[in-house]
C-alpha cells in the first residue's frame, strides 16, 4: 500500500479551511491530521505531526505564511491558498510548489495536488523548490519590518525598529534588542539584502547597527575606529564601514 | 469671439440709446447753432447717425482681428488709422449720396451738406476711436471674466479630483476572500452562500453608486457598514461583535458618504485581522452643540505588531474630511493599551 500523505490546513477562516477540506476527501491517499487558523498554532501542529503536505494561506494574525515558512526548519510541501495581489503571483509562478488564488475550482485544486504528488515522492526537489520560493518572496518585499525568530517551539516577532545592532555567528545571527538577544538563522547577507538602509548601516563584515543609534565614532588603535552606542556599546568599525559612515554622517 | 453687439442684447440696447442721445444732440445742433431747419436738421441726424451705427457694429471685427496679444503694436494702429479714414469715409459718402437725393429742391441744405463734410470726416474718426476703444474694453472685460470662470472651474475640477482620488476604494483582498467564503458555502450550505452572495451585491452596488455623491444620511451609511460587517461576520464568525450605541437624532443626520464603513473596515483589519482572540467594535454617535461626534473603537493585542500601510485609510478620511469642510482637526486618533479609538468631528 501506497504511504500516506500527512496533511495540515492552515488559514485563519474557518470557511476557506472548509472547501479544502472538501477537496481533500477524494484523494484517498491524503490523510488530514489538522486544520489550524494561525501561524502559532501551525508551528506546534507542524513540529509535532511532521506533514509531507501543507496548505498554507499568507495572510493570518500574528506570524503571516511568509514568516511561518521561514522558520520551519524541514518545509513540507506547501501549497499556498491565498488572494493575494497579481505582484507577488508573479513571484510563485516561477518557483511554488504551487498557489491557489482564492477563490479556486476544483480542477485548479486538482493540479496542484498532482503537483504536490509528484514533489512529495521527490522530496530534495521540493526543498530545493521552497528555498527559490523564500528568496523570491524576500525579494519581493521592499525592506522587512519585522522578523520572526524561533527559540525552540516558541516564536518570537521582532520588529526592525526594535533591533539595537546585529551580529554575525557562522551561519547565524545574533538580533540584539531592546529586550534581549534573539538567535537567527540568516546570514549577514541575508540582512545586507532585506534591510532598510536607512535605517541600518554595516558597519564591519560582522556587525550591522541602528543609524540612530550612534552617538559616535572614536579613533580605536591606528587608522581603526570604533562605534559607541547610546547605552555604551562599543562596536568595531571596518575602513569600508568607516566610509560609509562617514557618507552618512553627512 | 462672437460680436457682443449681436449676441448681447443689454449692450446692443446701450448702443441704440447712446445713438439716439447722439441723434437728439446732433438736431439741437444744427438747429439751435446752425440755424438749420427742424426738418432738415432732424433729416441729417436721422439718416447720418443711423448708417454710422451700423458700421460701428461691425467695427468690431476689426477689433477682434487686431487684439492686442496676436499683433504688434505698430501694425495694429497702422490698421486702425486705415480702417478709421475708410470708415469715416465711407460714412459720408453714404451720407451724401442719401442725403443729396432726399432732399431735392431749392434750399439751402445741399449747401450746407458740401460745406459740412470736412468736419463730418473728422468727426466720423472721432467717432471711430471712440467705438474702437469701447470695443477693447469689452474684450480685455470678457477676456477677464472668463479666465476667472476657468480659474474657478480648475480650482473645483482640482479638488474633485483631490476627493475622487481619496474615495473609498474596495479592497481587492476583501473580495476576493468573501468569495471564496461563497464558494466554500455553496458546498456546505447552499443557501447561506446565496444570502451572502446578495449581501455582497448590495454592499458592493451600494460601495460603487455612492461614488457619485459626497453625503449621505447616517442611517444608510450605517445600513451599508453593516452589511460589510454581516459579510465579515459570515468569514470570521465570532471573532467579533458589533456594538452601536446610537439615538434616532443623529440617523436623519447627513455625514460625507463613505466615511463611517472604511472606518469599521480598519477595525476589522487591524483588530480582527490581526488578534486570535474575540473583538468588540463599538460604534457610538453623539451629536454636540456645533458638531456629531461619530467614534469607532475596538480593543486590539498590544503584542500584534504593526504592518505597512496601517493608518493610510484613515489619513485619507482625514484628508477628505480637510477638502469637505475645510478643517482641520476633525478626526482624532486615540490609542491606549488595548483599545483603538477614532473619533469624528462632522460639523453641522
Amino acid at each position: 500500500m501506497e504511504k500516506k500523505i500527512k496533511t495540515i490546513i492552515i488559514d485563519d477562516e474557518k470557511l476557506a479551511r472548509d472547501i479544502v477540506r472538501n477537496y481533500l476527501r477524494k484523494y484517498d491517499r491524503v490523510e488530514l491530521l489538522a486544520e489550524c487558523s494561525n501561524g502559532f498554532e501551525a508551528l506546534k501542529q507542524i513540529s509535532e505531526l511532521k506533514p509531507d503536505l501543507i496548505f498554507l494561506d499568507i495572510q493570518m494574525p500574528k506570524v503571516t505564511g511568509f514568516e511561518l515558512l521561514e522558520i520551519l526548519d524541514e518545509p513540507p510541501v506547501i501549497i499556498f491558498t491565498t488572494a493575494f495581489d497579481q505582484y507577488a503571483l508573479k513571484a510563485f509562478e516561477v518557483n511554488a510548489t504551487d498557489y491557489l488564488l482564492k477563490p479556486f475550482s476544483e480542477e485548479r485544486f486538482e493540479e496542484a495536488m498532482q503537483k504536490a504528488f509528484k514533489l512529495i515522492s521527490n522530496k530534495d526537489d521540493a526543498d530545493k523548490k521552497i528555498e527559490d520560493l523564500v528568496k523570491h518572496i524576500e525579494k519581493k518585499d521592499e525592506f522587512i519590518d519585522r522578523i520572526v525568530v524561533k527559540t525552540g517551539q516558541k516564536i518570537s516577532i521582532v520588529p526592525t525598529e526594535d533591533i539595537r545592532y546585529i551580529e554575525a555567528q557562522d551561519d547565524y545571527t545574533m538580533l540584539y534588542t531592546e529586550k534581549g538577544n534573539l538567535l537567527k538563522q540568516k546570514t549577514m547577507k541575508y540582512f545586507e539584502e532585506n534591510l532598510d538602509p536607512n535605517q541600518f548601516i554595516r558597519i564591519h563584515r560582522s556587525y550591522f547597527v541602528k543609524i540612530n543609534l550612534i552617538k559616535h565614532i572614536e579613533l580605536f588603535e591606528k587608522e581603526s575606529y570604533r562605534v559607541i552606542l547610546n547605552d555604551g556599546t562599543k562596536l568595531p568599525v571596518s575602513k569600508t564601514g568607516y566610509q560609509k559612515l562617514k557618507e552618512i554622517m553627512n | 469671439m462672437v460680436n457682443p453687439f449681436i449676441k448681447n442684447k443689454k449692450i446692443l440696447a446701450a448702443y441704440f440709446i447712446v445713438w439716439f442721445f447722439i441723434f437728439l444732440v446732433q438736431i439741437y445742433v444744427l438747429n439751435f447753432f446752425l440755424n438749420l431747419s427742424l426738418f432738415f436738421a432732424f433729416l441729417d441726424s436721422a439718416f447720418f447717425n443711423l448708417i454710422y451705427m451700423f458700421l460701428g457694429i461691425s467695427l468690431w471685427y476689426m477689433v477682434s482681428f487686431n487684439s492686442i496679444e496676436n499683433y504688434n503694436v505698430v501694425k495694429i494702429v497702422l490698421n486702425h488709422i486705415a480702417a478709421a479714414l475708410i470708415t469715416s469715409g465711407l460714412w459720408i459718402l453714404f451720407g451724401y449720396y442719401i442725403m443729396s437725393s432726399v432732399i431735392t429742391g431749392k434750399n439751402p441744405y445741399p449747401d450746407f451738406l458740401t460745406n459740412s463734410l470736412v468736419w463730418r470726416f473728422l468727426i466720423g474718426i472721432l467717432y471711430y476711436i471712440v467705438i474702437v476703444a469701447i470695443d477693447y474694453v469689452i474684450i480685455y472685460y470678457t477676456n477677464f471674466q472668463e479666465k476667472q470662470i476657468k480659474e474657478v472651474e480648475l480650482k473645483s475640477l482640482v479638488k474633485e479630483a483631490e476627493l475622487k482620488s481619496l474615495k473609498y476604494q474596495i479592497n481587492p483582498h476583501f473580495i476576493f476572500n468573501s468569495l471564496n467564503s461563497i464558494s466554500s458555502l455553496t458546498l456546505s450550505n447552499p443557501s447561506k452562500a446565496q444570502e451572502m452572495t446578495i449581501k455582497l451585491s448590495t454592499f458592493l452596488r451600494g460601495t460603487l453608486s455612492k461614488n457619485e455623491k459626497q453625503k449621505s444620511k447616517l442611517a444608510d451609511e450605517i445600513n451599508n457598514a453593516k452589511l460589510y460587517l454581516d459579510i465579515e461576520k459570515v468569514r470570521f464568525a465570532d471573532k467579533f461583535e458589533f456594538v452601536e450605541e446610537f439615538g434616532e437624532e443623529c440617523k436623519e443626520l447627513e455625514i460625507p458618504s463613505m466615511i463611517l464603513q472604511p472606518l469599521l473596515e480598519n477595525a476589522i483589519k487591524h483588530g480582527v485581522y490581526e488578534s486570535l482572540d474575540k473583538v468588540i467594535i463599538h460604534f457610538i454617535c453623539k451629536p454636540e452643540k456645533d458638531y456629531l461626534k461619530l467614534t469607532v473603537e475596538n480593543n486590539f493585542d498590544p503584542e500584534s505588531i504593526p504592518r505597512k500601510g496601517e493608518g493610510i485609510g484613515i489619513k485619507n478620511i482625514k484628508n477628505r474630511l480637510k477638502l469637505i469642510y475645510n478643517q482641520d482637526n476633525l478626526l482624532t486618533v486615540e490609542k491606549n493599551n488595548n483599545t483603538f479609538r477614532v473619533n469624528i468631528f462632522i460639523p453641522r
